[in-house]
């Protein structure tokens, strides 16, 4: 103690110069905890980056597929037709048969049955089907001759795209050399070309790549989270006001919040199963269907609005609760009124954090049969379909080297359905939030 | 109640300041939790009797009887946590919003009491209006501040008449010429004052009977305040006004009756000159001398 190291009010000279020493560790300290505070953004960032630069890289070809022109001869004879041009007749016609001829005509030398089986197969199976609806969207080009566009099989679009190695041995090759001679020619014509994948965004699923489309899942993921926005939003918000407004603090109110806040933690999957047994097989409700799957993520989105439903509510000050009551509202009008625009916000960000939550779910919706191969795109609520991540699921499952740039995609649309739905939640907070 | 009569002196200088009686001429002692002084008044608006609130186990208040009389202003003063805002909120039965807060004895206005199955507890609060501590208006326009409570009420007919209640509420409250080019902006954009008196606009514009102040001018600047306390003072001539204060100078400029507060019980009642220059309690006096508080 005598060497002159006491400071304080005894000895005024000191204090400042204490202080000044130990400014260079407290500067040093505060620059120390900013550099981790930035590092660690930095490093967040990257990752962010690198997630987003392989999946834009694997999925951005998904968005492009390859096409063939064909001169197709519109032929009734080899449509198998003849004079009939109803609908069930051009429906059920065989136009396969004019890709092949038109095929034939354009490489008149192929004529082993194999060979003309390998041309065959450069053309995706898809080409009827537009050949048909082409057909049926305007009977009178029957008897016609056009060029048409078609488009061609996956093998070729990954050809086309460069993820083929022409250089490999011919047997590890999905294309052999007559293959690759034809494509040649076919590309010396200009009669391949890359155009725009609108079969993407139109189509369901598909065992063919270039056959295989987005919207079945999509629209499959948005009448799913229709049913559950519809239930847990209400529900939630109305437990969370009659918990924090109108019931009495007891041994009762304490065990269903106790309950609510394990609900939150509880697996998805168990919801899953919850579902399996009460809804498919109590109620009878349709097997993967959106109303299932809306009414499963209900139950685990529910504990989540509910919580920051509460917080929100919580956070209105008290005063503005008195203000109404001292008027003479009732404590109905005093929630409607005051109480809950002011909560709003809050209770819009807990939504869609739970809805943000349902749309990336996938474990419960296997349990209720939403996992199925389903071709058709859903047009209600009822309809068999699958949602987005299931459908991410089931093409990076698939061995095709089509599949892994449509899961890439798929992903790249189940990010974007998330930005949408933000920037909505964000907009309509935007629109509740006020100053006090 | 003792009712002792002592020669009622008044000692207040012109400038309103009270001057405390030095050297201890109260009579009663310190132990003493009887009220002292006359509780009555003369055109009683709301009586109370033997009122007693609880918070779970603990009382806080004691048997406190009192009346609040028209065109008067009564100070309820004392030590904080002595429970002035609890007896308050008594009146207009705001204590029925808080869990575990429990009221007994009777409280009437103009001669029903207010717990009477009869008596709803929004026309009760529509007939005493509260003003509180800390400004609070609604995060709404100025307009729409004032014009809740006669909108839930369904006091107007039409929007002109809803207006015209707007305007007069206003001016009672001393704020129409400040705000009167700009009744759509928010009322939390105001400044301290002004937000006070939009409360009171906003209390006065339901036209009640009462209106209970829990310390209003605590939260502002002395101009703010002494608008305020005019304000108080025109409003007596329609209203019963209750006010809690913790500032002595302000009970004595704005009120004519003051009671004392000690830890839940009423300890002295009188005519506010009597009570700040000539006081009967031990208590009392303890406190207007500031020797605690
Ligand atoms: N909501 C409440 N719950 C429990 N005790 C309370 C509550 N409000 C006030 N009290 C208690 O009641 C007593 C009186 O409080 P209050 O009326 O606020 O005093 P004052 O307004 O005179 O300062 C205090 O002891 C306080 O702790
Ligand atoms: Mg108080």
């Amino acid at each position: 103690m005598s060497n002159g190291t006491i400071t304080g009010a005894g000895n005024p000279g000191r204090t400042i110069d204490t202080v000044r020493a130990g400014l260079d560790r407290r500067y040093r300290a505060e620059r120390r905890f900013r550099i981790y505070g930035l590092s660690a953004i930095v490093l967040g960032l990257l990752f962010v980056s690198i997630l987003f630069i392989t999946i834009i890289g694997n999925g951005y070809p998904a968005f492009q597929q390859t096409y063939v022109k064909l001169d197709i001869d519109f032929d009734p004879e080899s449509l198998g037709i003849g004079d009939q041009r109803s609908n069930a007749a051009l429906s059920g016609a065989n136009y396969q048969a004019l890709v092949r001829n038109a095929l034939k005509v354009r490489f008149p030398d192929v004529t082993g049955r194999s060979d003309r089986r390998a041309l065959n197969s450069l053309i995706s199976s898809g080409a009827s089907y537009q050949l048909r609806d082409a057909v049926l969207d305007d009977p009178t080009i029957i008897g016609t001759r056009r060029s048409v566009w078609v488009p061609a099989d996956d093998d070729v679009d990954q050809l086309v795209k460069g993820h083929m190695d022409r250089a490999a041995a011919e047997g590890d090759r999905r294309l052999k050399d007559n293959q690759l001679a034809w494509l040649d020619q076919l590309q010396a014509d200009g009669a391949i070309e890359k155009r725009f994948n609108t079969t993407f965004f139109t189509a369901g699923d598909s065992r063919e790549p270039e056959l295989a489309g987005i919207r079945g899942a999509l629209m499959g993921s948005v009448f799913t989270l229709i049913v559950t926005l519809a239930l847990s939003f209400p529900i939630g918000v109305a437990t969370a006001v009659y918990l924090e407004e109108f019931a009495p603090r007891n041994r009762w109110t304490d065990l269903i919040e106790v309950n609510i806040n394990n609900l939150a933690a509880v697996p998805s999957i168990v919801f899953g199963l919850l579902g399996l047994a009460v809804f498919i097989n109590f109620f009878g409700l349709p097997r993967s269907a959106p109303l299932v799957g809306g009414l499963v993520l209900t139950l685990m989105t529910l504990p989540t609005i509910i919580i920051a439903s509460r917080a929100a509510l919580k956070s209105v000050p008290p005063s503005i609760r008195d203000a109404a009551l001292g008027v003479g509202a009732s404590r109905v009008q005093a929630v409607t009124h005051h109480i809950l625009p002011l909560a709003m916000p809050g209770m819009l960000t807990g939504a869609i954090i739970g809805m943000a939550q349902a749309l990336g779910e996938s474990a419960p919706l296997l349990m209720i049969g939403m996992v199925a191969f389903i071709v058709d795109v859903p047009g209600g609520f009822t309809d068999p379909s699958t949602v987005l991540p299931v459908q991410i699921y089931l093409w990076a499952d698939s061995p095709e080297r089509g599949f892994v740039e449509r899961t890439s995609a798929a992903i790249m649309v189940l990010l974007g359905f998330l930005i949408v739905m933000n920037a909505l939640a964000v907009l309509l907070r935007k629109r509740f939030e006020r100053r006090w | 109640m003792d009712t002792v009569s002592v020669e009622n002196e008044v000692i207040m200088a012109d400038d309103g300041i009270v001057k405390p009686v030095a050297g201890g001429r109260a009579t009663i002692d310190r132990d003493n939790r009887e009220t002292v002084g006359d509780v009555t008044a003369k055109n009683p608006r709301m009586r109370c009797r033997e009122v007693s609130v609880f918070y779970g186990e603990k009382q806080a208040i004691h048997d406190v009887s009192l009346d609040v009389g028209s065109n008067e202003v009564i100070a309820l003063i004392g030590p904080s946590g002595c429970g002035k805002s609890t007896f308050l909120r008594c009146l207009n039965r705001m204590n029925d919003t808080i869990d575990g807060c429990r009221v007994i004895g009777d409280i009437s206005l103009d001669g029903d009491s207010i717990f009477d199955t009869k008596m709803d507890v929004v026309q009760l609060r529509a007939q005493v209006g509260m003003v509180f501590q800390k400004p609070n208006p609604f995060p709404k326009s100025i307009f729409e501040n004032v014009a809740y409570g006669p909108r839930i009420h369904g006091l107007t007919r039409d929007k002109t008449e809803l207006e015209a209640v707007v305007h007069t509420s206003l001016d009672r409250a001393g704020l129409l010429d400040e705000v009167k080019d700009r009744l759509g902006e928010p009322g939390t954009g105001l400044s301290g004052g002004q937000q006070q008196r939009l409360c009171i606009a906003r209390a006065i514009a339901v036209n009640p009977e009462v209106i209970l102040m829990d310390e209003p001018c605590s939260a502002l600047d002395p101009i703010a305040t002494a608008r305020i306390e005019e304000l108080i003072d025109e409003l007596r001539e329609q209203y019963a006004i209750a006010i809690v204060t913790h500032s002595m100078q302000q009970a004595a400029r704005v009120s004519q009756r003051t009671a004392y507060f000690h830890l839940g019980d009423l300890i002295e009642i009188g005519e506010t000159n009597q009570v700040f220059t000539n006081p009967h309690h031990q208590l009392t006096e303890d406190y207007i001398t500031g020797r605690f508080g």
